[in-house]
């Protein structure tokens, strides 16, 4: 196994970093405080060609980049750019709507939805939990009914996120809850089409920026050319991109764990009381040797998965560990970050609690934290 | 074929462990004898027993639904 990169993977980590410090730093205080989403600092993502990222350069127009120098470029996003919503908004939008376009599609269906993705013209959202179907989310109850030229869909999805501003939807829904969840089926949705309604933008914790809704399908009529795959095919699509989603989605984290070490051990050289640095005082050196450990032994798990998946190898259950320990070391990492800083940790002004704030919902997307032992314990023969 | 499916199902999958003979046109599916996890870990062990690619679109109820169903598809697929 060689986990090391090349000099142009990491030239374009480098190149990544330093467009997000320069271009997509503006106002994040703001745009917190207003739960606004950044549409300026999205479309200069896309101009720079990170919505295109491991999409062939047929649909996206930007050069092709293999999926670990993405994932590479993920993580640099996480490190340059200090809005975590922003990273966590083009993650989701990759890996759960454009990768299974990508992967299950036909070549119809990508050229009509991927170059308006990768461009950031159009919003995509990945709508599968619903009010009654959360971790138990093969019991969705969003109903297709198949008709003359297409499917009429009728339920809710909620928690979605970006569904307030999607401009199309990748959703679930069964097509005989006799079936269970082997009638689920995938479907593309256009915003406009009759009968779909996106609601209201949630208020939220963190990841203030990617705003979060629901969807009602009301007799919505969507035609054969926008079911994604096969009938019934729809868990098989749903588990391939939640294992992708669960190796890729929090490789900005990854990032943002680095940035955040690296301002914590600043401040600790810095700030001085009883006449000497903080970072002198052992307890104090001590946490931030925690925040490296979770660090290092993330990232090591995070090339692993990147390893595995490029090669073509099952990463089940490599997939439920990364998600689990990335999203807890983040959040574990963020709480010692804000005690690093004191009572400056906690004013919003010093941009430490936002990180904290932000890495919760990683505990939940993408499956809890329960679930990913749950399927680590069925995998280990338990 | 199938009585590798078979030992395969009966020892690593069955959700509770208990014993249950499988028979090879037993759903495994609606009855929720095999679960997602479950199914997942068929296709990996499908894959690297019979040197097969099961591409995920392929995992439906009409080639996964019966020890019988997946033999028949796993021929085809070796014909192909
Ligand atoms: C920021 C954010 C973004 C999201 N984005 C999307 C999106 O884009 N698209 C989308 O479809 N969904 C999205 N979700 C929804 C997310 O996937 C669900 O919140 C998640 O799957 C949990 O479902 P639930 O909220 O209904 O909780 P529940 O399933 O009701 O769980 C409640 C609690 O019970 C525990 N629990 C439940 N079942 C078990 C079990 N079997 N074993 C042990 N513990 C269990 C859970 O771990 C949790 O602690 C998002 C959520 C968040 C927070």
């Amino acid at each position: 196994m060689d986990f090391s990169w090349s000099d142009e993977q990491r030239a374009f980590r480098d190149r990544v970093v330093a467009f997000a410090r320069e271009s997509l730093n503006d106002d994040l205080r703001t745009l917190d405080a207003q739960g606004a989403f950044p549409r300026v600092l999205w479309d200069r993502c896309a101009a720079f060609g990170l919505l295109g990222l491991a999409v062939p350069e047929a649909y996206s127009g930007t050069p092709d980049v293999d999926f670990l120098t993405a994932m590479l470029a993920m993580e640099g996003l996480g490190y340059g750019c200090r809005e975590n919503g922003l990273a966590f908004g083009i993650n989701a939008q990759l890996w759960t709507v454009q990768l299974p376009l990508l992967r299950f599609g036909t070549n119809a269906q990508k050229e009509r939805w991927l170059p308006r993705l990768c461009r950031g013209e159009w919003i995509g959202a990945h709508a599968i939990t619903e009010p009654e179907a959360g971790s138990d989310i093969f019991n969705l109850q969003t109903h297709a009914r198949r008709v003359e030229g297409g499917y009429v869909l009728h339920g809710a999805k909620c928690l979605v996120s970006f569904a307030p501003i999607a401009d199309l939807a990748l959703i679930f829904a069964t097509l005989d809850p006799a079936l269970g969840k082997w009638g689920i089926t995938a479907f593309v949705v256009e915003k406009g089409t009759p009968g779909f309604h996106a609601g209201p933008v949630q208020e939220k914790m963190g990841l203030r920026t990617v705003p979060i809704g629901a969807f009602t399908f009301d007799d919505c009529f969507v035609p054969d050319e926008n079911r994604i795959g096969p009938e019934g095919a729809g868990v098989s699509i749903s588990t391939h991109s939640l294992e992708w989603e669960r190796c890729c989605i929090l490789a900005s984290q990854l990032g943002a764990m680095e940035r955040q070490l690296e301002t914590a051990i600043a401040f600790a050289r810095e700030r001085k009381q009883f006449g000497q640095a903080i970072g002198k005082f052992q307890s104090v050196a001590h946490r931030i040797t925690d925040m490296k450990l979770r660090l290092e032994t993330a990232r090591l798990l995070l090339y692993k998965v990147a390893w595995l998946k490029q090669n073509n190898k099952s990463a089940m259950l490599e997939a439920a560990l990364l998600k689990l320990y990335i999203s807890e070391s983040f959040v574990a990492s963020g709480l010692d970050a804000i005690r690093v800083h004191g009572g400056r940790g906690y004013l919003t002004e010093n941009e430490v609690e936002r990180d904290l704030r932000d890495a919760i919902g990683g505990l939940l997307y993408a499956g809890t934290s329960d679930i990913q032992r749950n399927i680590i314990a069925r995998l280990l023969g338990l | 074929m199938k009585s590798q499916l078979r030992q395969y199902i009966q020892e690593t999958l069955l959700e509770n462990g208990a014993p249950h003979a499988v028979q090879d046109d037993e759903n495994l599916l609606g009855s929720g004898l095999v679960d997602s996890v479950g199914m997942m870990s068929l296709v990996l062990f499908i894959e690297e027993t019979f040197g097969v690619a099961v591409p995920p679109e392929d995992v439906t109820i009409e080639h996964f639904l019966s020890i019988d169903t997946i033999a028949t598809y796993l021929e085809a697929r070796v014909a192909a």
